[in-house]
């Protein structure tokens, strides 16, 4: 059997470490990193300098403001993955088995050194070596190595600098190390604590069969783990599975057609890999470097993951043409996302739908002509706002129901009942007004001049006073008449407090 | 039924205040006002389902000269659901019934429309809206005018629902209950399309019907600014945010209170609906001076009575027999005659006024109490009366201590008398209301209202979520609104805001922190009163419409306490004390541990209370014990019960601000001379030393000098004390120079008297109250100094109460050498009890009351089990018989030791290993392995001391044990630090260090700023005062810190020794570091 050995590396007060790495003029000033939104930010990690200033974790923002000198740094996930990406490719120099296991705000890797002592020296030295290479790449860390996975986790979790435990002798290294390290469940942390069981030491020194009849089964895993003597089943940290493809131009690219010669090809080549894991592309993200400097980034989102290479080269296609570039393209990526391939079963009987894939193709055809925010199916919105709505997507099997529903509903009176249709007028046609005691009595709209034989109104609406998109209208509905009699009915809107009048719409 | 007098007069007859909870936005206040800048002659408040408002509408409507129409918006439920938008609009409109607008016309309508909403209200089984029928309106219609509603109301509904057949349908039915002349079609005009459709329908219907149309605007605000205000509280009452409320929320500002030139161009086209408002509004003719409320009757007939025997004859009956009781034997006995003479005074008075009735029901109630074995004792002016004492409403002899009547009743103040009785808090209170309930009926007496309000924490909150903000934001919001009494300019609440770093200039922040400050004061919802009672023997539901409490049993009156006396409404308040349940434990105990009786009210006069007195030793006594009252009472060194008065008086906000205490602590301590504002005056002011404290010397300072009547004097006293009318005031300052003048009194000396006058009358303070007070205040001494045990078990079990925590008392009270015994399950009651020691000495023995999270069930199943089988022989055992604990309980109780007596239990932590598999049964297979198990030793070490205390503070909030500054003491030392005792001895007048644990903080309104700090350690309680500035600079940790340690300047001041701080921090005690 093969003999096993791992080092654990225990970066603490990770995102203090992540934003000081990098600025050696903040290193030796007390730095305290606060996280939440403001103004409930509370602090989550300190450098040395900062505990000595009498900083604590968990305070709030006020509370250290008052601590005088001390800085105040806001914590970025960004830069951590940055820092995080940098600890692992140093551990990397040293094993290629490495297991991430971070928790909280520390940053952790467990790495299987067994069989490097050949390369690296003794395990002493080898976590010297790995404690000096993490200094080097700005990183203050503690490392332990022991036979025991937890064991060396647990270790450099509660010690600083190097320690190295001999194989056998877990238990006695563990002995003092504060029972925190081990993250037990809250209620076993307070039941723990008022037993008085303060060290791994403590919690190995009792009775397993007892422990279990307390605590429960888990109890013993707790105690194993305490005494260094728990298994572990060792994960590797796999490569990262990213459909990505990109390709940088030689000489800018002007012409459509070479972006989609080039954007067939890669969506070949993503989905040929995604299909290699049963999967398809769930969505394509287009990214372009322009000449001067601009991005370009757009993102196609099939209604279904799809792996027909046409149906998302014609995605692309429609896209490109609906937001072309507005310069020549310096290099092109494509990243997809991958989703499982999905099919529908239809229904004998069940009323003839579009296929997903072609309305996707039409819906995205007439995006490029009207808009993206201007196709899809409209909905009222619950306010008083005068002709509010949004547009929801366009969803087929929905409007199918309204359709028959509005068929049930043929029969009933209300149907028979002749309505008026307001025409809206889009966009809104400015006009200009004249008032006698305060009613419309005549309008201009162009060189034209219309007198109202009747006006009702005005119905005013008004809300959202508590932002910025506050509205507050009056509207009055005008009769005019033609010059071969027939009358007109307008709607006319006018925003309250400004002397602007719109012709906002005319019933039919 | 008369002519509108212009065509273009509008009254407005719908209008709802906040009293609509959370359906209004102003107080009805503010809708006068409104109306009286409209020159609106009239106005008609209807809130919903109530007349919550109607009182304070009225006497603000008498002040400014308009006319005040009663009526209210009811929920009818017969009429279906009420207008919501067409189900193919996105709106989140609950179902509810629509509602009528009903408007008094005469008093049996005003009777009716308070019986209607008594009706369907009772009629719910717990506090709700409710609704009314049909049967209800028709059975309640006389006197009332129904107006449809606006979008609210029925035939909006119908229109909507089933078309104008729906609507002539619900038309008619209105038209046979009210009938033809009282029904009114209600046109509304917002400005809105579908609302014109349905006025439009309506002209049509009341054309069909011939019913007429009146105008009226649906107000729910005084101003159009006010809309947000609804708005927001729109989405409080659908629990919603202004972002998600939809249409829930106005549609536009159009409900505001119009002029009439705006109402009538609106209603151009129909210019009758404006004219009806005139008309309707003088058919109205009931106001709410007419209320038609009758003083209560006592029924004198029950028993054995003499033929012909009215009220006032009982009443002097039972006044004899009293007066033969409290003076006829005795040292009292010297003041039979005068006493006659008083009470026949009084009598006659009460005879005049009609109050015999009010007296008796009184009396009765405090017989009840006597019967049931019930302390009770009145407070307030009642104890000014002879008659009340003889009647032993109240304890204290208002002839033996001079006191005057006419503070209590005079003949033409036009007021009722107010009563009010101490009872002891918690079961016996309200078994008290629960007899008066029993007696008068559900509808002969209800509670008086408590109006709940928006205050600076709620309004932040509330607003808060209406504008979204999450959970945590909204705590630390609302957290950021101070809870000091004091408060600075830096206080404000945009400074707090920039504090915690928001941004005030940020619209949403602005508009939050604005709508805040508008919220404030507006009502939340109805609570009930803590204690006062309405008594109509049996048609209070005539008078104001009774509602449920949301406390079982209760009933309350949709009025509060400041509307009843408004509207003359008589009460009496029935209040929880505290300290009277702790003296009611006391002598209950004292009998049966001590072998003594105790009367309280023969209580001697002991040298060694005042003696304990005046250390301001005084943790746990009635009205002494405060940081405030301990610093004063050694100046005031009291020998005699009146001294006590004066003390109970004098540390009040009143005398300080008026700066009465500083003159009488000079006085009293031979500083300054006494003296007086004019020699005639000194047997008035002999015993304040010549500084007038007590409003009754108000009063016969007025009767000595000018001779004013008992009546005119007390008129004089309201009449300063309110400063609302200047006139009435310089009337009154003209009568009273002039009868200066006529007894002789030189011009000078009358500028003194009117200035003392002016001066005081604003903050003095009533004699018969302090004299009240200092009474139990009296007793709660006595009992302390002699059955420390007895008093300190009745404090302990009536918490919460008082000034000081348990953990504080038990200390206080084992620093004066009462042995405390912990919580055992073998041993401790439900509540705390007393043991006899082998000394034949007393213990307190903690009950099980104070064991954190063991519920009162199954405690109480632990004692039945106990005393039914005896004692629990171990863990298992008690585990088995008491199956109720459940493992949190069982873990509760070992780790505070309350299992060590148990047998195999060692110490806490053996308790604790057993009982965690105690708590987790085995099962009937592995039970017998389970056991062999338990037989091994527990393998946890023994807790410290250190471990105890936490454990014990944490578990209950108390220890038995030595204080946690005791442990820390010997290196305190070391250091420097003096204790609370060795300050009081120590010499110098320089710098000194203490610390100790803060058991109060106070920051009160009068002390400019400044804080007072208690800390206790195990000697005592050593008094810190913190500055301002040094409490700006140590905010944090003045209020969170458990433990402080205090460098400062030591102050000593006749034996009061404070320690004036100039460096504060905090305390790590390793041993308190559990306690709550």
């Amino acid at each position: 059997m093969k003999e096993e050995l791992y080092a654990c590396v225990h970066a603490a007060e990770f995102p203090a470490q992540a934003l000081l790495r990098l600025r050696t003029d903040l290193q030796s000033e007390p730095v305290a990193v606060l996280e939440g939104r403001a103004p409930l930010e509370t602090v989550c990690a300190l450098n040395r300098a900062a505990y000595q200033k009498g900083a604590v974790l968990g305070m709030t923002r006020l509370e250290a403001e008052e601590l005088a000198g001390l800085r105040l740094l806001a914590r970025s996930e960004e830069n951590e993955a940055a820092a995080r990406a940098v600890l692992l490719e140093c551990a990397a120099q040293f094993s290629p088995r490495i297991e991430d296991v971070s928790r909280r705000t520390a940053c952790n890797c467990v790495l299987d050194i067994a069989g490097t002592e050949r390369l690296f020296g003794p395990p002493q030295r080898l976590a010297e070596r790995l404690r000096a290479a993490f200094a080097g790449a700005g990183f203050r860390v503690s490392v332990a190595v022991s036979a025991n996975f937890h064991a060396a986790r647990l270790k450099a979790a509660a010690t600083r600098g190097v320690t190295v435990i001999p194989s056998g002798q877990e238990a006695a290294a563990l002995g003092k190390v504060p029972l925190a390290v081990l993250g037990l469940p809250t209620e076993a942390v307070e039941t723990l604590a008022i037993w008085g069981i303060r060290t791994l030491g403590e919690m190995a020194a009792l009775p397993e069969a007892e422990l279990v009849a307390r605590l429960g089964a888990q109890a013993a895993e707790w105690r194993d783990l305490a005494r260094g003597a728990q298994p572990h089943a060792f994960q590797p940290i796999e490569p990262e599975f990213r459909l990505k493809e990109s390709c940088e131009f030689e000489t800018p690219v002007e012409q459509s057609d070479s972006l989609l010669f080039t954007g067939a090809r890669m969506i070949d080549c993503l989905v040929g890999r995604a299909a290699t894991r049963a999967l398809a592309l769930a969505s394509l993200t287009v990214e372009m470097e322009l000449a001067g400097g601009e991005a370009y980034r757009r993102a196609i989102r099939p209604a279904l993951p799809s792996a027909d290479r046409k149906f998302l080269l014609k995605l692309l296609q429609l896209e490109i043409a609906a937001h072309p570039p507005q310069a020549e393209v310096l290099s092109l990526a494509l990243t997809a996302e991958a989703g499982q391939t999905s099919q529908m079963q239809l229904g004998l009987f069940a009323p003839q739908v579009p296929e997903p894939s072609r309305l996707d193709v039409t819906i995205a055809r007439l995006k490029a002509i009207a808009g993206e925010e201007r196709v899809g199916s409209p909905a009222l919105e619950d306010t008083h706002r005068p002709g509010s709505f949004r547009m929801e997507s366009f969803a087929v099997s929905r409007q199918l129901r309204g359709a028959q529903s509005g068929a049930d509903e043929c029969g009933g009176a209300d149907s028979i009942r002749p309505r008026m249709a307001l025409r809206r007028m889009r966009p809104p046609v400015p006009v200009r007004v004249e008032l006698r005691d305060l009613r419309p009595v005549a309008f201009r709209e162009g060189g034209r001049c219309f007198r109202i034989a009747a006006a009702y109104g005005p119905w005013r609406a008004s809300g959202c006073w508590w932002s910025a998109d506050g509205w507050n209208v009056e509207e009055w509905d005008v009769l005019t008449e033609t010059n071969d009699g027939s009358t007109v009915a307008w709607l006319l809107v006018s925003e309250r407090g400004l002397k602007q009048w719109q012709l906002e719409a005319f019933y039919d | 039924m008369t002519e509108s007098r212009s065509s273009d007069e509008y009254i407005e007859l719908h209008a709802a205040s906040a009293f609509s909870f959370l359906a209004g936005a102003s107080q009805p206040e503010a809708l006068i006002e409104r109306a009286k800048q409209l020159e609106m002659p009239a106005i008609a408040l209807a809130d919903r389902n109530g007349l919550y408002g109607a009182a304070r509408f009225h006497t603000t409507a008498k002040k400014c000269g308009v006319t005040a129409r009663v009526g209210a918006e009811i929920a009818v439920s017969s009429f279906g659901s009420r207008l919501a938008p067409p189900e193919w609009l996105p709106h989140q409109f609950p179902a509810e019934p629509p509602r009528l607008l009903l408007l008094c016309a005469s008093q049996t309508g005003y009777q009716n429309l308070c019986q209607l909403i008594t009706r369907f209200k009772m009629r719910e089984a717990t506090k709700a809206e409710g609704a009314a029928t049909l049967d209800d309106l028709d059975e309640f219609s006389a006197g009332l005018i129904c107006l449809t509603g606006g979008d609210e109301g029925p035939l909006a509904a119908a229109l909507a629902h089933g078309g104008c057949a729906a609507a002539r349908s619900v038309a008619d039915k209105l038209t046979a209950i009210y009938g033809r002349g009282n029904v009114y079609l209600e046109l509304q005009r917002h400005q809105q399309r579908e609302e014109e459709c349905r006025n439009q329908a309506m002209l049509e219907l009341a054309a069909s019907l011939r019913l007429p149309v009146v105008a009226t605007n649906g107000v729910r605000y005084a101003t159009e600014e006010e809309r947000e205000i609804l708005d927001v509280l729109t989405t409080i009452r659908h629990h919603t945010t202004l972002d998600q409320a939809g249409r829930l929320l106005e549609a536009n500002s159009a409900r505001a209170l119009r002029p009439a030139r705006e109402m009538a161009a609106l209603f151009r086209d129909i210019p009758e609906a404006i004219a009806n408002t005139g008309i309707v509004s003088q058919r109205l003719e009931f106001t709410l001076d007419r209320l038609g409320y009758e003083f209560p009757r006592y029924p004198v007939s029950e028993g054995e009575t003499p033929e012909g025997e009215t009220m006032d004859s009982f009443l002097a009956r039972r006044v004899e027999e009293g007066v033969r009781k409290r003076y006829g034997a005795g040292a009292k006995r010297s003041l039979l005659a005068k006493a006659q003479a008083q009470v026949e005074h009084e009598l006659k008075l009460i005879a005049k006024l009609g109050f015999s009735g009010y007296f008796l029901i009184v009396w009765e109630i405090v017989r009840f109490c006597q019967q049931h074995g019930i302390l009770a004792q009145g407070r307030g002016s009642a104890a000014n009366s002879a008659v009340c004492y003889a009647l032993e409403i109240t304890a204290v002899d208002p002839v033996g201590m001079e006191l005057l009547f006419e503070r209590f009743l005079s003949e033409n103040r036009g007021e009722w008398p107010d009563i009010d009785l101490d009872l002891p808090s918690g079961e016996q209170r309200e078994q008290v209301i629960q007899h008066v309930y029993e007696r008068y009926g559900q509808l002969g007496a209800a509670m008086t209202a408590n109006v709940i309000s928006y205050r600076g924490r709620s309004a932040a909150r509330e607003v808060g979520k209406a504008l979204g903000f999450d959970e945590a934001q909204l705590a630390r919001l609302s957290g950021l609104v101070g809870h000091w009494e004091w408060r600075g300019e830096n206080d404000t609440m945009a400074r707090h805001f920039q504090q915690a770093g928001f941004d005030v200039r940020h619209p949403r922040i602005a508009s939050y922190l604005d709508l805040c400050l508008r919220m404030k004061d507006l009502p939340r919802h109805l609570g009930q009163h803590s204690g006062g009672m309405v008594i109509c023997a049996g048609m209070l539901n005539r008078v104001v419409p009774i509602e449920r409490a949301s406390m079982a049993g209760r009933s309350v009156i949709q009025w509060d306490k400041e509307d009843c006396a408004d509207m003359g409404l008589i009460k009496v308040d029935l209040l929880g004390l505290g300290m009277m349940a702790v003296l009611k434990d006391s002598i209950e105990l004292i009998p049966r541990h001590y072998k003594k009786e105790i009367d309280l009210a023969a209580l001697p006069e002991d040298p060694l209370v005042y003696e304990t007195l005046r250390k301001a030793d005084t943790v746990g006594m009635f009205q002494v014990e405060s940081r405030a009252q301990m610093a004063s009472i050694p100046h005031n060194a009291p020998t005699r019960f009146y001294d006590l008065v004066v003390q109970v008086a004098i540390i009040r906000p009143g005398p300080i601000v008026g700066k009465m205490m500083h003159p009488y602590m000079r006085r009293r301590q031979g500083k300054e001379e006494v003296s007086y504002p004019h020699p005639s005056l000194e047997p008035v002011l002999k015993r304040t030393l010549g500084v007038p404290l007590f409003q009754e010397q108000l009063l016969r300072m007025a009767m000595t000098v000018a001779s004013f009547t008992g009546a005119e004097a007390e008129e004089l006293r309201r009449a300063v004390g309110m400063r609302r009318s200047m006139q009435r005031m310089k009337d009154l300052e003209g009568r009273l120079r002039a009868g200066m003048v006529r007894n002789g009194i030189g011009p000078e000396a009358q500028d003194n008297i009117v200035q003392g006058i002016s001066s005081f009358a604003m903050y003095g303070f009533p004699e018969s109250h302090a004299a009240s007070f200092a009474l139990i205040a009296y007793a709660s001494a006595y009992l302390k100094v002699h059955y420390l045990a007895a008093f300190t078990c009745g404090l302990l079990n009536n918490q919460p109460m008082g000034f000081y925590s348990p953990a504080v008392l038990i200390k206080d009270a084992q620093r004066h050498g009462l042995r405390v015994r912990p919580i055992c399950v073998q041993h401790s009651e439900g509540q705390c009890t007393l043991e006899a020691e082998q000394d034949g000495s007393l213990a307190l023995r903690i009950g099980l009351n104070y064991v954190k999270g063991l519920r009162q069930s199954s405690a109480g199943t632990l004692l039945a089990e106990r005393n039914c089988h005896g004692a629990f022989l171990t863990v298992d055992e008690l585990a088995r018989r008491v199956p109720e604990l459940n493992r949190k309980e069982l873990v509760a109780l070992a780790r505070i030791g309350a299992l060590n007596s148990l047998g195999a239990v060692e110490h806490r932590r053996d308790a604790l290993w057993q009982v965690e598999e105690a708590g987790r049964p085995a099962g009937p297979l592995l039970e017998d392995s389970a056991a062999s198990g338990r037989q091994k030793p527990a393998p946890l070490k023994q807790m410290t001391i250190e471990e105890r205390l936490a454990a014990d503070y944490a578990g209950t909030g108390i220890t038995t044990g030595p204080h946690p500054m005791a442990y820390e003491r010997e290196v305190l030392r070391q250091q420097g630090f003096l204790s609370a005792q060795e300050l009081e001895g120590y010499a110098g007048n320089g710098r000194v260090r203490v610390a100790g644990r803060a058991i109060s903080r106070q920051r009160p309104g009068t002390a400019k700023g400044f804080v007072f700090l208690s800390l206790e350690d195990e000697t005592g309680i050593a008094n810190i005062i913190i500055t301002p500035d040094v409490f700006e600079q140590n905010r944090v940790i003045v209020t969170r810190s458990r433990f402080l340690l205090v460098t400062g300047k030591l102050q000593n001041q006749e034996g009061v020794i404070h320690v004036k701080a100039q460096l504060l921090e905090p305390f790590c005690c390793t041993c308190g570091q559990g306690q709550s």
